[in-house]
């Protein structure tokens, strides 16, 4: 009787207390929409959080292709095999909607990652860059180095067209040289892979480097190729701001061939969603109010940061990372959770 | 052996495994020889062998997961089948697929046009741009090889452009529950269309005049010319055959995303290329045509899913699931060569 009774009060704390701890039957699933250097950092991330945080395990699960159907295949062979929280990059905004759906209906939380799903979906949030914002910012870091950017011209190199965030960043840059008086004399889309981007780089800088006083990249390949083509032809004079972290663009920073580039924040998203897919495994919700961001996608945005790397932070971009994550992670139950 | 005679035998070989050779044994003996037969031998072992490895394979999630993705790839296979018989190639059926799904959603989102009309009007730009195929590459006289690369990118540059690579989510609920639906919480609806297309071509390849003299075309193009088959309007009909059950395949898509999307098949629609031929060429269907085999083609199809979804559960890192995937089949294929071998050695066949 005395041991039900303590076993008892012991419930009616927890229940009372409205804490949610860590549930070591959670199995998380970290799934980009393909390969792609840049999810690379969900599989540490991942790892790091089912260690911090005591998950049963937080797993990065990589498509061996850019397909929607091997995706969606993917994650249904993942819920056979007993993971219960998925943290998707959707193969397609619309298109993998249906599997996430499916997914939530199963009972785990499925939340979007570093890109979005389109409203209405079951998906509890979506946490990632805000990839106008970044662009925006990103463009306007390199027409500062231009002497404010007025009577500029600047070439844009980005991503797939399939892909809504390209459009968007292709407006936001846009946007940033008509503020500064500078003209985007081209755009080079469909090149987040390497042969593309390097038939397509190398040919237009070919034959248009002297036109150029600025370059702008707004996708991973992209900003790797156009480094090495700066490189290549030892041209200090154009300014270039790149994106993401890739070796190539933080030595081609050090060496001078590259203004900065902008950090997104892949290993946060990883790190702070499988903490996310544990709490609400745990019993925690979302809160109806969370002071989420509208997108074009979504209106459950969470941004997971974007900040500025130049030649000073080329050395401890990864602290400049570790920091983004830290800020985020101090106050995202309180802002984002009901536990 | 005159052209006719040549066409003829071959037009025979089209509606059974090697039926001329075998003809005097027995039919279980002759059953033992059959591609499909070999076909059914190694989905049962693989079957039994993922289900010891993980009986999570059998559960009614995996099994309704898997023939729902199978039902897409066998369609997949049936629109490429229809042009190998021919002796050409459909490079274009993942651009038509596209297309055909796009064109459903618009009509059914833009011009709200009921659904069974949108869905027709989808088929019909699935059959009319593979009849454009068929028609270009008999009046250039150029291989479909070379026609259907270029009308790939033509055809989904096009949809691309009208689209702004928009999606269509307005989707009526009788065209996507088929997608969600499960009969005895393992069968799913989209498995059944594709047995009922199966049971079709079957019909039109075993029982009907057009499907011989498709085969015949394929077998022999200048002997079923002079058999009075009008070899060019047969080559049309089997492009426009293949827009169709691409089309079939893009609405399935549609039916499983709940939404028509420019990238269900990938950039310029290339996703689907693997899939269209492993099915034919597992099954049976011969690359220079005059044979297809559609229960081949569904089995073979069938396997390769099977295979895919058995190497993802046994967790087989990512990256090495495509070698594992070719291994297998290259198991798979010698394991069949061993049985025919073994039949023939102890005079069984």
């Amino acid at each position: 009787m005395l041991r039900k009774l303590m076993i008892s009060s012991c419930l009616a704390v927890v229940a009372l207390s409205g804490n949610a701890y860590a549930d070591s039957s959670t199995k998380v699933a970290l799934v980009p929409g393909g390969p792609h250097p840049y999810f690379a950092a969900w599989e540490q991330a991942g790892a790091d959080a089912a260690k911090d945080f005591g998950l049963g395990s937080a797993e990065y699960k990589v498509p061996q292709k850019w397909e929607l159907s091997m995706q969606n295949q993917m994650l249904e062979s993942l819920v056979t095999q007993g993971y219960n929280a998925f943290l998707i990059f959707p193969g397609d905004p619309v298109g993998t909607v249906a599997i996430a759906n499916e997914l939530a209906d199963t009972g785990a939380p499925v939340m979007a990652l570093a890109g979005c799903l389109k409203d209405p979906s079951d998906a509890l949030f979506c946490m990632g860059t805000d990839t106008g914002n970044s662009a925006y910012l990103g463009t306007k870091e390199l027409l500062t180095k231009l002497a404010g950017g007025k009577g500029k011209k600047i070439a844009h190199f980005t991503g797939f067209l399939v892909d809504p965030n390209t459009q968007l960043r292709i407006d936001a840059v846009n946007k940033a040289a008509v503020e500064a008086g500078a003209e985007v004399i081209q755009v080079i889309a469909d090149i987040d892979a390497p042969e593309p981007a390097e038939e397509k780089i190398n040919a237009y800088l070919a034959a248009h480097a002297k036109d150029v006083d600025g370059i702008i990249t707004t996708a991973w390949v992209p900003a790797v190729v156009a480094s090495n083509a700066l490189r290549k032809i030892g041209d200090k004079r154009i300014v270039m701001v790149g994106i993401d972290h890739d070796k190539v663009v933080i030595q081609a920073i050090k060496d001078g061939f590259v203004h900065g580039t902008m950090l997104q924040n892949p290993y946060g998203q990883g790190y702070i969603g499988s903490f996310a897919a544990d709490k609400l495994r745990s019993g925690c919700k979302v809160k109806a109010d969370a002071p989420f961001k509208t997108n074009a996608l979504t209106n459950k945005f969470i941004d997971s940061g974007t900040v500025f790397a130049g030649i000073n932070e080329a050395d401890n971009y990864v602290a400049s990372m570790q920091k983004i994550t830290k800020t985020l992670l101090a106050s995202f139950e309180k802002t984002y959770l009901s536990c | 052996m005159n052209n006719t005679t040549k066409a003829a035998d071959r037009t025979a070989d089209a509606f059974g495994p090697d039926v001329q050779e075998t003809s005097s044994q027995h039919p279980a003996m002759r059953l033992l020889l059959t591609n499909e037969f070999g076909l059914i031998a190694l989905i049962l072992v693989f079957a039994v062998l993922f289900t010891l490895l993980n009986p999570g394979f059998v559960s009614k999630f995996s099994l309704f997961a898997m023939g729902r993705t199978a039902a897409v790839n066998i369609m997949i296979g049936f629109s490429m089948m229809v042009v190998i018989i021919t002796g050409g190639l459909n490079l274009s059926v993942g651009s038509i697929g596209v297309c055909a799904a796009m064109a459903a959603g618009w009509l059914m989102q833009s011009l709200g046009l009921p659904w069974y009309l949108s869905l027709v009007g989808g088929l019909g730009v699935g059959g009319a741009l593979g009849a454009l195929n068929g028609i270009v590459i008999v009046r250039s006289g150029l291989h479909s090889f070379i026609i259907t690369l270029a009308s790939m990118s033509i055809f989904f540059g096009v949809m691309i452009f009208l689209t702004h690579a928009g999606s269509f989510r307005e989707i009526a609920p009788e065209v996507v529950a088929p997608g969600r639906m499960k009969f005895f919480g393992v069968i799913s609806p989209l498995l059944l269309i594709t047995f009922v297309v199966a049971g079709l071509l079957s019909v039109l390849f075993r029982f009907t005049a057009t499907g011989r003299q498709m085969l015949a075309v394929g077998a022999s193009p200048q002997a079923a010319e002079l058999s009075g088959i009008r070899v060019q309007r047969m080559t049309v009909w089997c492009h426009a055959l293949s827009g169709v059950l691409a089309g079939v395949a893009g609405l399935m898509l549609v039916s499983r995303t709940g939404a028509a999307i420019p990238s269900m098949a990938g950039q310029l629609g290339q996703d689907w290329l693997l899939p269209a031929f492993l099915g034919p060429v597992l099954g049976g269907t011969l690359l220079t045509g005059g044979r297809a085999s559609v229960l081949g083609t569904l089995l073979g199809a069938f396997l390769v899913t099977m295979l895919t979804t058995g190497l993802l559960l046994l967790q087989i890192a990512a990256f090495w699931v495509q070698t594992y995937l070719g291994l297998l089949l290259l198991v798979a294929v010698l394991m069949d060569l061993l049985r025919r071998s073994y039949l023939a050695r102890k005079k069984l066949v």
